[in-house]
């Protein structure tokens, strides 16, 4: 089965964090989504789709924050 | 002047109760229950993290008063150390004991993205000790002359009991499916 | 040289299905002291291709495994019961055994089972090459893994060079590569061919296709293939890619013609569901959710068939991406190539009828 291997990308612009979910640790709050309506959408069972990995830092910062499972996280 | 500061000590001490009682059923329903929009999980959360903040300020206050007022006399090392206070030391000391918890809390939740989940995780879980013993505190010291005080601590331990009841009873998908999983064999 | 340049020119990919570039793990591995854990799991549904190099290039795998671990810790994984658990225990390998998971022979499943975990894939916010986390946040010491067969070519590249290994396979996709050749040939074994080999001389070097209509290509995370065009087509991840899919883990499996296609995909999308380790939510309810469209878009009348199918491609593009590992990637390319592929066969029996999925012997080197 293929690994989940990190590719190598371009450097995340100014102002922007890149997001990620913790999909194990993602119990399906729904926060992140309320918080990041124009990254984040819920599918029919309440788990994240990220539409747009990289919002403005200071909305990804408190959805961050936010999540009761600590499931969203900023990656390099 | 010191009839103030006595009665706003059991003032504060209603608040922080009431307060804190709030602030755990509101972490009782993050924690137990999933629903397929994040709108009320929200609300929900933005006020379990601002009233907590809101009774520490209380708290204070109560801490504050409690020690200045010299009616009774409860110094600086019993609000740090349990079973230390000349007046009414278990009662106090219980009162200590759930604050010292609380620092922990506090200190955890406001560095959890530095500090290892299960850290953060297993001091939390002390929530559901900390607040039978401010409970207890509270219904042992600050109620006797006043029923109506005595009244809103008792409506407290009742919420905060139903609160816990329906969390150890209830469940949701995301948990049950978990569940089932780990039953396969997985080593 | 070092070894390392030698991996680089080679041009080497990983045997196991995920095709990343061994010089750039090897490398990692050194840099950080990662202890090795080399699978010989075979874990996609099909594939003997670990167990053959277990049993008949041992010495090489082992040379191999030496060459990249240095001085540090070898785990050769299989499944508990495993001939190769056996004769790897017989010589004196220290074995992970695993147990009979689909995921469990998954990279990171391995990692956290050889730490004292289960068996489940963990969430990768870094490769584990440099160390990382277990989802109750225990550290877990860098750690590789490779394929059984990567180890072997690994050694092999040392001993003849890389101009040897480039010599065979295509420029993108350079060197030997076994095939597991399995299902409804008359000769099914494991074969030494590279990319860009006919699948038609693949099916003649296995006997020949017992009247197969559809060829099944890279297992549970593959592609189905119309038997026909497959013939005519390169085993080549370039030329499969018109198909969806990839050489994988090197399996190819002719169906079984006696039994209808639409009912293997069903058989094969529920046993997928049950295989979720449960831990990621578009995954535990993701795959379930599919199994069941799969199933009514089977037994579907034609007014409702369209329905179904429509929601089958949402379900089968909400996948992708949206867990821990490429688990639900591979099920979702699985079920999205049986829709396309098998659309015909899926038109009949909405019309209440199920067709013979047949070819003809001459097909066999065409």
């Amino acid at each position: 089965m293929p690994e989940k291997t990190q590719p190598v990308t371009r450097a995340v612009p100014a102002g922007r964090t890149r997001i990620a979910v913790d999909r194990v640790a993602c119990t399906g709050h729904g926060l992140c989504a309320q918080l990041l309506p124009a990254s984040i959408a819920l599918d029919e069972w309440g788990y994240p789709i990220v539409t747009d990995p990289e919002p403005a830092t200071t909305d990804a910062d408190v959805a961050i924050r936010f999540c009761p499972a600590r499931a969203l996280y900023a990656r390099p | 002047m010191n009839e103030l500061l006595w009665y706003l000590s059991r003032a504060t001490g209603i608040a922080s109760i009431v307060l804190l009682t709030t602030v755990l059923v509101l972490g009782v329903v993050t924690s137990g229950r999933r629903l397929p929009t994040g709108e009320r999980a929200t609300i929900v959360m933005a006020m379990h993290r601002w009233l907590s903040l809101g009774m520490v300020t209380f708290l204070i206050g109560h801490i504050t008063t409690a020690i200045a007022e010299t009616y009774v006399s409860i110094d600086w090392v019993s609000f740090l150390i349990p079973f230390t206070s000349a007046y009414a030391r278990v009662w106090v000391g219980l009162g200590t004991l759930a604050v010292d918890i609380l620092a922990a809390v506090m200190v955890t939740s406001l560095l959890r993205h530095r500090i290892p989940e299960r850290a953060w995780r297993s001091i939390h879980w002390l929530s559901y000790a900390m607040w039978p013993l401010a409970l207890a505190h509270g219904i042992a010291l600050g109620t006797s002359a006043q029923p109506i005080l005595r009244g809103i601590t008792i409506a407290c331990g009742a919420a905060g009991a139903a609160a816990l009841a329906w969390r150890t009873t209830t469940t949701y998908a995301d948990r049950d499916r978990r569940r089932v999983a780990l039953a396969g064999e997985w080593s | 040289m070092t070894l390392i340049d030698l991996l680089d020119q080679a041009g080497l990919t990983g045997r196991g299905g995920a095709a990343f570039r061994t010089a750039i793990k090897v490398r990692a591995a050194a840099e950080h002291g990662a202890t090795l854990i080399v699978n010989a799991c075979d874990g996609e549904i099909g594939a003997t291709k670990d167990a053959w190099v277990v049993e008949n290039q041992l010495d090489g795998l082992l040379g191999g495994a030496r060459l990249v671990a240095g001085d540090h810790p070898i785990r050769v994984a299989a499944h508990r019961g495993s001939r190769a658990a056996a004769l790897l225990a017989a010589a004196g390998v220290d074995v992970l055994e695993v147990p009979a998971r689909y995921v469990s022979s998954e990279e990171s499943a391995l990692i956290s089972l050889a730490n004292g975990g289960l068996a489940r894939p963990m969430t990768k916010r870094a490769p584990f090459v440099a160390g990382g986390r277990d989802a109750r946040g225990r550290r877990i010491p860098p750690t590789v893994v490779l394929n059984a067969e990567t180890v072997w070519r690994i050694a092999q590249i040392a001993e003849h060079g890389p101009d040897w290994f480039r010599r065979q396979g295509t420029a993108l996709e350079p060197g030997p590569r076994l095939v597991t050749l399995t299902g409804a040939v008359a000769a099914p074994h494991v074969i030494e061919t590279a990319a860009g080999a006919r699948l038609g001389d693949l099916f003649g070097a296995a006997g020949g296709l017992l009247d197969a209509g559809l060829v099944w290509v890279g297992g549970l995370a593959g592609v189905l293939i119309p038997a026909p065009e497959a013939a005519r087509l390169l085993w080549s991840s370039t030329d499969l890619a018109s198909y969806g899919g990839s050489i994988g883990s090197g399996v190819v499996w002719a169906l079984d013609p006696a039994e209808c296609p639409v009912a293997f995909v069903d058989h094969m999308l529920t046993y997928a569901a049950g295989e979720s380790a449960g831990q990621c939510g578009p995954c535990m309810f993701g795959l379930p959710a599919l199994a069941a469209d799969w199933h009514d878009l089977a037994g579907a009348r034609s007014g409702r068939a369209v329905d179904a199918a429509d929601r089958l491609a949402a379900r089968v593009a909400l996948l992708p991406d949206r867990g821990a590992c490429r688990y639900p990637d591979g099920i979702a390319r699985f079920a999205a190539s049986a829709a396309r592929v098998l659309a015909g066969h899926l038109d009949q029996h909405a019309r209440g009828t199920c067709p013979p999925v047949r070819t003809t012997r001459s097909l066999v080197n065409a």
